[in-house]
């Protein structure tokens, strides 16, 4: 019969030893001898473990820079590599593990933003969450309600917001314990000092580019000057007039709506009267020029036509202008829509001048 | 006797084990953004602020103070101020500082950065209220940019605030700037009453302009029309009084015979002034009716009349 189990080859315990004839063995060395097999599969095992956390105390070193990042290597505390070289790109690199290296990891492709934090309206969530303006109260309360100060002595809310990106690494990180705070404050500095010089009508709508302008002009002063190592990619600067003054500026805005309007339409009456008026003293001139050629062409034709029929006049002069005024009179009574010819001897003649018949005439034939 | 065998493993754990445990009594870093200050027994000894694995006494004995040694952002309170011409104002200002002195600082403030800053913000009051009382409010706002003073207002705060920072902090203040500058609430009523009454102003002053200006730009469009006529007329006489010129040269021709050249013109002219819808009433004795009176000579009739 055959042993599925395999119960042949399990390792068979041993035998006493009266069976083998042998001198007799005591329990102790068993003990000992089991004691010592299972220490060794001990240590076999924690041989095992630390040969694997050996091996994971290395691999822990690797790590990945991703693309949006750069990473400076601190090696017990100083940067790993010269210059740029201290900056590790993007990809796969191996570092010591803590505390003998130390990686910094440092956003340089991604944009940040920071918006100034002192010249807005205390905004709350829910007036956040609707887009709400703020209330009127009259006056502004100092500790909660930002605004600016213009150079006029006017009050405006002003908020800026700056998009950026680190352009030199280690001089952000290395040198700078919070440069986004920093940030924040060359921001606030920036929007007064605008604000000064401004007009608060310029700030809220007559030079609303110009007053950004000379609030980014500022911010990259300043961060020129503290060298900051980031870049500005764009710059928003918002600027309201308080809530008290919302309807004061409506009624201002729809004033100076209305005069333009009306300067419009005087300046749109001035170009059109004299574009009519050049038209006009163009008609006149040609019509000068028209009738003085008309003159002088007739005036040729006249001399041509006199010169032609001296001859035939000077033949005989009275039936020569007979035959003219004939032919001329045929041309004129052809001509004429009306006749009237009357007797040779009549008492009175009576004629009713006015014009009303022809026009209705007119009308009529219209 | 025989001597006992040590496994080469457990003799390289042990050491390594040793190592570590000297190193970290012994060693110590120093990262790039940090100066750390070293003392003995409670005493300064030494600040470093190169980066690297240094070398220490183990506690007791020596002691570690770390700092952070970059630029920090400090922002003080808004405070109410007074200038040169007793406008009260509400300035808040920023600063950039960074550690210049650590045994300074360390022996000032115990490392303890919050106690710094407090250090820092009283300073700051002294230097902002000296400044400001020394200017008036104009210098600091003002529509006119030659009359600013903005910026040298910031200069002479630094330049105040930095030498007492440096000798009794041990701090160098590298950047100050006006984060924010207000009035008191009282104050910002009365600003919002006059800048209503200029708006009102405003408003009433576009009115008055779009009136008189809509009003002036229409009278000089009919001063420019009417001059732009009489100069076309005048340039049309002119051309008609050379055409005329020029027609009389042929008047020479016409005094061979001036009955007959005046005979065709008349007839000339009659015809052009009865060429268009004319209502003639003629009696018999007019040419060509003549014909019908028998009595009288064919072409001896001499009047014509016409009626338009």
């Amino acid at each position: 019969m055959s042993d599925p189990l395999n119960l042949d080859k399990l390792p068979k315990r041993p035998k006493p030893a009266d069976e083998e004839g042998l001198a007799p063995t005591t329990f102790e060395d068993a003990s000992a001898q089991a004691l010592s097999e299972a220490l060794r599969s001990s240590f076999r095992i924690i041989r095992l473990i630390m040969i694997g956390l050996v091996l994971l105390f290395l691999c822990s070193g690797v790590f990945v820079v991703q693309p949006n990042e750069q990473v400076i290597l601190l090696r017990l505390g100083k940067p790993v590599g010269v210059g740029e070289g201290m900056l590790f790109q993007p990809g796969w690199h191996w570092a010591w593990p803590y505390p003998i290296d130390e990686k910094v990891r440092i956003r340089t492709g991604q944009s940040q933003t920071v918006t100034s934090s002192t010249g807005w309206y205390a905004v709350t969530p829910e007036m956040d969450a609707t887009n709400a303006m703020p209330t009127a109260y009259g006056f502004l309360r100092p500790e909660s309600e930002g605004y600016t100060l213009t150079g006029d002595g006017g009050i405006v809310h002003v908020k800026a917001t700056l998009k950026y990106r680190v352009s030199k690494p280690l001089r952000y990180h290395l040198d700078f314990a919070d440069v986004p705070a920093l940030l924040t404050n060359v921001l606030n500095e920036a929007i007064f000092h605008a604000s000064a010089r401004f007009t608060a009508d310029a700030a809220v709508y007559k030079d609303r580019p110009g007053f950004r302008d000379a609030v980014m002009e500022r911010v990259n002063e300043l961060v020129e000057k503290l060298d900051l190592g980031i870049v500005i990619e764009t710059g928003d600067v918002e600027v309201l007039p308080p809530a008290d003054l919302f309807d004061a500026y409506v009624k201002v805005n729809n004033a100076e709506e209305q005069r333009g309007t009306e300067l419009s339409k005087a300046r749109s009456y001035r170009d059109e009267t004299v574009r009519t008026a050049i038209g006009q003293a163009k008609a006149i001139i040609n019509s000068g020029l028209v009738s003085s050629n008309w003159l002088i062409s007739q005036v040729v034709a006249d001399e041509r036509a006199f010169l032609d029929q001296l001859p035939l006049y000077r033949e005989n002069r009275e039936l020569y202008k007979q035959r003219l005024l004939a032919a001329a009179m045929e041309r004129v009574l052809t001509n004429a829509s009306v006749k009237f010819t009357l007797p040779e001897q009549f008492d009175e003649l009576r004629l009713q001048v006015t014009r009303e018949p022809e026009k209705l005439e007119s009308k009529t034939s219209r | 006797m025989k001597m006992r065998k040590y496994n080469p493993v457990t003799l390289a754990t042990g050491l390594l084990v040793l190592v570590i445990f000297l190193a970290m009594l012994f060693c110590f870093q120093v990262r790039q953004t940090e100066v750390v200050v070293v003392t003995t027994f409670g005493r300064y000894t030494r600040a470093i602020a190169e980066p690297g694995l240094k070398f220490r006494w183990p506690w007791p004995i020596q002691n570690l103070h770390r700092f952070d040694n970059r630029i920090h952002n400090f922002e003080k309170h808004y405070e109410q101020t007074t200038t040169r011409d007793s406008k009260t104002i509400l300035v808040d200002v920023f600063l950039g500082w960074k550690i210049n002195d650590p045994k300074i600082f360390l022996e000032r403030f115990n490392g303890d950065m919050k106690r710094a800053e407090e250090g820092l913000e009283v300073l700051l009051r002294a230097a902002k209220n000296s400044v400001i009382g020394q200017h008036p409010l104009s210098d600091l706002i003002s529509p006119n940019p030659q009359d600013l003073k903005f910026s040298q207002m910031e200069q002479e705060m630094l330049n105040s605030i930095k030498p007492a920072a440096k000798e009794s902090y041990g701090v160098e203040v590298v950047a100050l700037g006006i984060k924010q500058l207000g009035l008191p609430q009282g104050v910002t009523e009365k600003v919002f009453e006059r800048m209503k009454a200029e708006k009102d102003l405003l408003v009433k002053q576009y009115q008055g302009e779009a009136a008189g200006e809509a009003i002036r730009i229409r009278s000089e469009a009919d001063l420019e029309k009417e001059r732009i006529l009489a100069e076309a007329e005048k340039q049309a006489r002119i051309i008609r009084g050379q055409a005329d010129a020029e027609a009389a040269k042929y008047f020479k021709t016409f005094e061979q015979d001036p009955e007959f050249a005046v005979f065709l013109l008349k007839l000339n002219a009659l015809e052009q002034a009865l060429k268009d819808r004319a209502t003639l009433i003629l009696d018999t004795r007019t040419t060509p009716f003549d014909v019908l009176n028998s009595k009288q000579e064919v072409g001896t009739g001499k009047r014509q009349g016409e009626q338009p």
